[in-house]
């Protein structure tokens, strides 16, 4: 009986092979995408991770200072005088290779070839066969990955040339980097002793980091260490720093997945409606099967199992599918971590079986729930009974009734977890689904209210043939309103993400051209622990100071203090009263700020750092100098989008009380009223390393603004993704409602309704159904916008920005759901118009 | 015997409307060819009713689906009012239907989403924008049958007769010169059966058009000109009653 059953329904399946492609194909992209971005972005975040554990192999701990390095001395003083154990010490930097006409950026990673293997990093597996300890007795020589070598033709004993901040350096290939699980990372890699390192980065004397190995029993060595650290030097396990820049990027993270989540949610309105197609072309085998004594239960059995066959399929596709697209995604997103968080090495797409496995259930889930429906529908479907359409009608009616109550319900849920969710990303993020939810479940409702109007309105035009598309969507508004709804959620979330985009396009630009005063800003870049860094950067500024046309000058140092115990972004301005303009203040105290600023213990703080840290106006900030603890007061919080994570302000004037000077991260010029801006410009560049650049104003606005737009190329691609999967949904949901009118079409075919006709009939009213989903697009593209600006945006980095209004958004939008619509009916349109009309009218 | 002699005749001098030479009619299925009737030949004068017998699936329907230009032989002629239908394209078969040819099917097969009055000014319309003497054609059609009231009702919402009857309407409201009827009983009882027989028996027949009627029912082989049967993939002469 059960086989019976089953061959049943396959030989029925067998009929619609179109309608199972892309029942597959819903799954498989919603999966896709799903799974790619997962691994794309754990990977990504995971190189950090990778890097660490290759590089310091079973070091728990590590000595850091803030960005002025620390002192090698320390180093000794600790192995020495405190007779500390298993410490590796490290000098770090990015150098270019000039080996080969492409420029090629490779880490630099100083080490002591000398000191215990008992941390059994990647590099010291080198050693192990007792091989060349060549590059410590032979200075300016490095280990390279043989893969890089060979791509770049060289051989061992080939000169390897490089720049940096001090120049160019020749180097010498010594030996091949050892082979390792890392590859991708140690491909642009390259390892050599520390006095190298430190002479090709100008960081003689210095230290980047000190590795430490601390085993589990050895907390008295953790107490022993930080006794003899100075104040201003932080002992920091390795995995809170892995666990902070993870935490940094978590509201990014939580947005990318977000964005996954549409396209599944897309895809599953893909599943449904094939579903429900499937179901409905059964009715009367599922009636016949009731009437020989199939039970419910059986038959829900039957569809669930054949839903799962296709969940089955679709979810492997999906995941392999989704393999092939991570590995795309990756370089976005690792460019996106890298351009807004922090460095992210080269990685490879990582995947793990926990991931794979996470893919699998929510493809199978996602399917499940998109199938219950029809499946229950399908239970329904009573012995032998003839539907009669007005019965139908009727239930259908029903079912508008009750999918708009379901949304009521959902919107409330949505606008309440909104309200009482506090600052949780997830939870905005999860309200914000639901009401997406809300609206595309009001949508049949809508179409119906919209379609009876539209009747109205043609009542008074004698066509009978203007009023058929119009009675089609209507009729049919269990299917048409599917299509409607899964149309309208790609062009209301294409229009939300425009208008906030747009918005906070706006904000940028306002904030970037106010930030910028000077007219040009020199970028005197440079390595911060260098020791002739200060006094190089000041002679640059008396220099600048002294040229023709010069007005006044500004500057900031941009580094790291340690406040607590993490480090903290700090920016050193030292302020004329034409940049005193360039912050826009979100909240201060008083007018006095700025004669504060310069004179006390006092801060101001970035509106994200604001938000994460939970720091007020009138808090106090703590933190390390050489010598203890010091308290700063936050007197005012501004404006800035450079980053998510936000940092401190200060005045050089307090700055230079406490620290060492570090000279300048950049300079800001002020050109006299009338002077030859491009001249100046010229006689600047003449004063500067090939390191250090010198930009107008107008550059940085647009280099700005271009970075801005890089940021969302992710967002973009993946708006992209849910798109095609909306478009393929209501392809497929066009195709069913075609091939269910089939005979209806026939009728029309035979009272002499010529090919063209028919398809301009079946145009007309795809477009109607694409211009109600454009319509109804509009005010929920708004309220998406609104949501993500006020609700997620805020959440996540803590920036507040204004509304921006854009007409040609919405006007794009409106355009996108109609031609969509359009384009996705022509298929259908052509295959109903050219089937012959004899075969038309056979159909059931 | 003169009466009969005169017929013919007069059968004669009658424009022929509908000619069928050598018709035959194959389909492919799962790679295999059959037949379903091969080298037909008829001739249908104007105004004659001809009824079509047959058992299920001997074709009749695909007989009358080649003679309205739904479907195509395999080989072989059809010519309606002189015009072949084999050498039009889908387009010109289309309209030459339009204008030409009116359909009653088993399955009364009315437009669900069109009302009574819309679809009876479906046909119309296909022809010429909807004047207000096409609604009044309408509504005077449908008083004839009885139904003026069902004029805003959809289909459904009708009985079987009341469907089938309006499907005969539908197929009548253009003015077509032949009309085609695929067991427009079929689905009806005995008596909603007879009248529908007889409507179509007073609005096409007293009018002088050529009527051409698959069915099983013996009632109507009584009052039809010629009767055939497909049999065997050919097509017999049952009885003539001219
Ligand atoms: N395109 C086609 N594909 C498959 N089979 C076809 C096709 N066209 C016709 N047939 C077959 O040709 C035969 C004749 O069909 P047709 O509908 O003309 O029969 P009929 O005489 O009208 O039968 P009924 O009295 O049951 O209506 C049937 O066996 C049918 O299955
Ligand atoms: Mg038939």
């Amino acid at each position: 009986m059960r086989r019976l059953l089953k061959k049943a329904s396959r030989n029925f399946l067998y009929l619609h092979p179109w309608q199972l492609v892309l029942a597959i194909l819903g799954i498989t992209l919603g999966v896709a995408v799903v799974v790619s971005i997962d691994l794309a972005l754990e990977s990504s975040l995971n190189a950090f991770k990778q890097t660490t554990q290759a590089l310091s192999g079973k070091a728990s701990y590590r000595i850091i200072a803030s960005d002025g390095g620390l002192d090698e001395k320390l180093y000794t003083r600790l192995r020495v005088i405190h007779g500390i154990q298993n410490l590796s010490p490290v000098v770090n930097g990015y150098v270019d290779s000039t080996a080969t006409t492409t420029n090629n950026t490779f880490r630099l990673y100083g080490i002591d070839p000398l000191i215990e293997n008992s941390f059994q990093s990647a590099w010291q597996q080198q050693y192990e066969d007792g091989d060349s300890l060549s590059i410590m007795t032979e200075p300016n020589t490095v280990l390279i990955s043989r893969q890089t070598a060979q791509k770049m033709q060289l051989q061992i004993g080939d000169p390897f040339p490089v720049t940096t901040d001090t120049g160019l350096h020749v180097l010498k290939i010594i030996d091949w980097l050892p082979e390792n699980d890392a590859g991708e990372l140690f491909k642009h890699l390259i390892i050599t002793d520390i006095a190298t390192a430190q002479e090709i980065l100008g960081l003689v004397g210095k230290l980047s980091a000190i590795d430490v190995l601390i085993t589990d029993v050895q907390t008295a060595k953790i107490q022993r260490i930080r006794e003899a650290l100075p104040a201003d030097v932080l002992l920091m396990p390795l995995n809170n720093q892995i666990e902070s820049l993870r935490h940094m990027t978590q509201a990014f993270s939580i947005n990318l997945t977000a964005l996954g989540m549409l396209s599944l949610l897309v895809g599953m309105f893909l599943i449904y409606n094939s579903m429900t197609f499937l179901v409905l072309q059964r009715r009367r085998l599922i009636g016949s099967l009731r009437s020989i004594g199939v039970t419910r239960q059986q038959i829900f059995r039957l569809i669930i199992g054949e839903a799962l066959l296709l969940a089955l399929i679709g979810t492997v596709l999906g995941i392999v599918l989704g393999i092939i697209l991570g590995k795309n995604l990756l370089p976005l997103i690792s460019g996106t971590i890298n351009a807004i968080y922090y460095p992210v090495d080269h990685s490879a797409l990582i995947v793990t079986p926990v991931q794979i496995a996470t893919g699998f259930l929510m493809g199978i889930a996602a399917t499940l729930l998109a199938v219950l429906a029809p499946a229950w529908e399908a239970t329904r479907q009573s012995p032998h009974r003839v539907l009669i359409r007005s019965e139908l009608e009727s239930g259908v009616r029903r079912l508008i009734q009750s999918a708009a109550m379901l949304a009521v319900l959902f919107i409330i849920a949505g606008l309440s977890l909104i309200m009482l969710t506090g600052n949780n990303v997830t939870l905005g993020l999860i309200s914000i689904f639901l009401m997406l939810l809300g609206f595309a479940l009001l949508t049949p409702l809508l179409t119906f209210v919209l379609m009876t109007m539209l009747e109205g309105g043609l009542s008074r035009s004698s066509s009978v043939l203007a009023r058929i598309p119009v009675r089609m969507v209507k009729s049919e508004i269990s299917r048409t309103g599917c299509a409607i709804a899964t149309l309208m959620i790609a062009v209301a979330a294409a229009i939300g993400m425009d208008l906030m985009i747009g918005s906070f396009r706006m904000t940028v630009s306002e904030w970037v051209q106010a930030s910028l005063q000077a007219d040009m800003y020199v970028n005197l870049s440079g390595n911060m622990q260098a020791a002739n860094k200060s006094a190089a950067d000041h002679l640059l500024k008396q220099k600048l100071a002294q040229l023709d046309g010069v007005e006044m000058l500004s500057s900031v140092l941009r580094t790291r203090l340690i406040r607590g115990d993490t480090p903290s972004k700090i920016s050193v301005f030292e302020i004329n009263t034409r940049s005193r303009q360039g912050f826009i203040f979100k909240r201060s105290l008083n007018s006095e700020v700025w004669e504060t600023f310069n004179r006390q213990n006092s801060v101001f703080v970035t509106e994200p750092y604001a938000y994460h840290q939970g720091i007020e106006i009138g808090d106090s900030i703590k933190l390390r100098t050489a010598q203890g603890e010091q308290s700063f007061k936050v007197i005012a919080i501004y404006a800035d989008y450079s980053g998510d994570q936000g940092h401190i302000a200060m005045s050089r004037n307090i700055y230079q009380r406490y620290w060492p000077d570090l000279g300048y991260s950049g300079i800001g010029v002020y050109a006299e009223q009338g002077s030859n801006v491009v001249q100046l410009e010229a006689d600047i560049k003449q004063l500067l390393k090939p390191y250090q650049t010198v930009r107008s104003e107008q550059v940085i606005y647009k280099v700005s603004m271009q970075m801005f737009e890089h940021t969302f190329k992710i967002t973009e691609t993946l708006r992209w993704l849910a798109a095609i999967i909306a478009f393929v949904g209501v392809f497929s949901a066009l195709m069913a409602i075609q091939f269910e009118r089939t005979r209806q079409l026939g009728i029309l075919r035979a009272m002499g309704m010529t090919p063209g006709q028919l398809s301009r009939l079946i145009s007309i009213e795809t477009g109607l159904m694409g211009l109600i989903a454009g319509l109804f697009a509009i005010p929920v593209g708004f309220i998406m916008a609104y949501l993500l600006i006020f609700v997620v945006y805020l959440r996540s980095f803590g920036w507040t920005m204004a509304f921006h209004f854009d007409l040609s958004v919405i006007f794009q939008g409106l355009l996108l759901a109609i031609i969509s619509a359009l384009l996705a009916g022509v298929l259908p349109a052509l295959k109903m118009a050219h089937t012959k009309p004899a075969d038309a009218l056979r159909a059931e | 015997m003169l009466y009969k002699l005169q017929t013919i005749f007069l059968n004669m001098i009658k424009k022929p409307a509908i000619e069928i030479f050598q018709l035959s009619k194959d389909y492919l299925e799962s790679g295999q060819q059959h037949v379903i009737f091969k080298d037909l030949t008829l001739s249908v004068t104007e105004g004659e009713f001809i009824v079509l017998l047959g058992r299920s699936g001997s074709g009749k329907s695909t007989l009358l689906n080649l003679i309205s230009g739904l479907d195509q032989p395999s080989v072989g002629d059809i010519l309606v009012n002189d015009i072949n239908l084999c050498g039009l394209t889908e387009q010109q078969r289309t309209l030459f239907r339009r204008h030409h040819i009116g359909f009653v099917f088993q399955a009364y097969n009315l437009i669900p989403t069109l009302t009574v009055a819309e679809n009876l000014l479906l046909p119309l319309e296909l022809i010429n924008p909807v004047s207000s003497n096409d609604k009044n054609k309408v509504v005077e059609l449908l008083t004839q049958l009885g139904l003026a009231n069902r004029l805003d009702s959809y289909p459904d919402r009708l009985s079987g007769g009341e469907q089938q009857r309006i499907a005969i309407a539908r197929a009548l409201v253009h003015n077509p010169d032949i009309i085609l009827a695929d067991e427009p009983t079929g689905n009806l009882d005995i008596d909603t059966g007879k009248q529908v027989l007889e409507l179509l028996d007073n609005m096409v027949r007293n009018v002088g058009k050529t009527l051409i009627m698959a069915t099983h029912s013996e009632e109507v082989i009584g009052k039809a000109d010629r009767v055939f049967a497909i049999n065997n993939q050919s097509l017999k002469l049952v009885a003539d009653n001219r």
